[in-house]
């Protein structure tokens, strides 16, 4: 059995409203609800941890009543950044292996997060092509990088809880700070194999206003199907 | 096992369609739901006795027992597949005579209540791999006559919220279907034209029969429209 850390304390300050955009409405309903209603049908995952801030633990608690009662849940409060936010929510994962996804990437399937569960390899990742030219630099070129070489890291991710709440540990005591949770078990278990599985283009993030009609689009398109409109 | 629900059984066209529903192979279990129980024996009585029957005395002047009336029968048959939101009030006044205890007392009946089911149908429906809801609207709600303010106006919700939950519930697969009914020979019918020879109209089992047809489909291709289901006068 596994346990998922949902990630739900971002603040959406660039979403240009007060309100956190996985709180937002999408397809008429709360962005974090397509993937709470999903999480719900999925056999391999026992328990889903939501790191929030507290000010919107009724309202979420609210929400599963209301759309889907059967899941198995606890409340976490969210850490000051994304990283504190991960890291109090695998503390209190009951099961040895752990995946992490984020409420404000609404279109991940039922099957990826199947596929996910049953890979073989302990820790594993979904990534994508980076479809255009991606260079280092700050205000001027300093390298150019081959895109063939970089992936387009998604969640959910996989890991092994023990060694991924170790690398935590190490980060936290080296005061390290990681963008996401693949870098920083890279950074302390290098030998440890993460495996990319290939994931979809329409798994994005919502982040910008921008992403919310993008978002309508995907959902009826890719989520309902071709046959609604 | 298929478990339809159908309020309004007790006589006119929730009766015609329960009855309708009894004859399709795919039911199992029919549940029928209005205030006269002894009208609903009658109905259960009509009905193919393949079928396993529960009638369910309510009245849906109030929405609070629902949710525990919807619990009930899901805990009975297992799962709730079908839900067919029939039953219908009306009270036609002009709008000097209208007072907002009948409004509300008809969008109690007509559109409250049938949120309500739906709502508490959808939390067990969720769990299927198809459901089916078919909402009974009526050409009052596109066409209303003067004197008909709060029952036309009522079924105009219905259309507009049978468009809003086909798009909402498609997700779930569960397909909304709206019929709107032109004049049929009923007791409801009766009250907004009294002077009507209901022999000369719609039956209600030709209603029924539409119903019975929609309910047998499962292409998606006609729910979320509001379908018009009427005779054409000769
Ligand atoms: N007949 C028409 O010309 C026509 C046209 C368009 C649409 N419609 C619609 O068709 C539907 C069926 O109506 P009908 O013509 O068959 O009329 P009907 O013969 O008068 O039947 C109405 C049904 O609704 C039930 N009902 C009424 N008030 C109720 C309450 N407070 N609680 C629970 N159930 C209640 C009645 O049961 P109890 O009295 O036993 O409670 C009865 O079974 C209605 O929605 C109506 O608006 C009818």
């Amino acid at each position: 059995m596994i346990s998922l850390v949902l990630l739900s304390s971002g603040s959406g300050s660039r979403m240009e409203n007060s309100v956190p955009k996985q709180y937002l409405s999408l397809g008429g309903k709360p962005i974090i609800i397509h993937t709470l209603e999903r999480l719900a049908k999925v056999k391999e995952i026992s328990e889903v941890v939501i790191c929030c801030t507290e000010e919107y633990m009724e309202h979420i608690a609210r929400l599963i009543k209301n759309h889907c009662p059967q899941l198995n849940y606890k409340l976490v409060k969210g850490g000051k950044t994304r990283q504190e936010s991960t890291w109090n929510g695998i503390q209190v994962c009951e099961n040895g292996s752990v995946m992490i996804h984020e409420a404000a990437r609404p279109f991940v399937k039922i099957n990826e997060f199947e596929r996910l569960a049953l890979e073989e390899s302990e820790n594993a990742i979904y990534g994508v092509e980076i479809p255009f030219t991606v260079l280092k630099g700050n205000g001027q070129i300093d390298e150019t990088l081959d895109r063939e070489e970089l992936v387009n890291v998604q969640l959910p991710q996989k890991f092994n809880r023990d060694k991924l709440l170790d690398a935590f540990e190490q980060a936290h005591a080296n005061n390290k700070k990681f963008t996401e949770d693949a870098s920083l078990f890279f950074e302390y278990y290098p030998n440890d194999a993460v495996k990319i599985l290939e994931g979809t283009v329409h798994n994005m993030k919502i982040t910008y206003p921008i992403d919310l009609v993008i978002g309508e689009t995907i959902y009826r398109e890719y989520v309902l199907g071709s046959e609604t409109n | 096992m298929t478990t339809a629900i159908v309020t309004g059984a007790s006589r006119g066209i929730g009766r015609a369609a329960a009855i309708e529903m009894s004859n399709n192979p795919e039911v199992d279990n029919i549940v029928l739901i209005a205030r006269d129980e002894v009208k609903l024996s009658e109905t259960i009585g009509l009905l193919n006795p393949r079928v396993r029957a529960r009638a369910i005395v309510y009245d849906f002047s109030s929405q609070e027992g629902i949710p525990s009336m919807v619990k009930e029968i899901y805990d009975e048959f297992g799962s709730i597949d079908w839900l067919l939101n029939i039953a219908g009030y009306t009270d036609p006044k002009s709008l000097l005579d209208t007072t907002l205890d009948s409004m509300e007392i008809t969008y109690k009946i007509n559109v409250f209540s049938l949120v309500e089911m739906t709502k508490e149908c959808v939390k067990y429906m969720k769990q299927n791999e198809q459901s089916k809801i078919l909402n009974v609207a009526s050409t009052a709600g596109m066409t209303p006559r003067p004197g008909w303010l709060s029952y036309a106006s009522s079924k105009s919700a219905v259309i507009s919220i049978s468009e809003t939950l086909a798009q909402e519930l498609s997700e779930y697969n569960i397909l909304v279907y709206c019929i709107s009914p032109g004049r049929a020979a009923t007791d409801l019918r009766k009250k907004l034209a009294p002077e009507e020879d209901p022999t000369t109209i719609m039956q209600p089992a030709h209603v029924a029969k539409v119903i019975g047809n929609l309910m047998r489909m499962s292409e998606h291709c006609l729910d979320g429209q509001n379908m018009v289901v009427r005779k054409q006068v000769k």
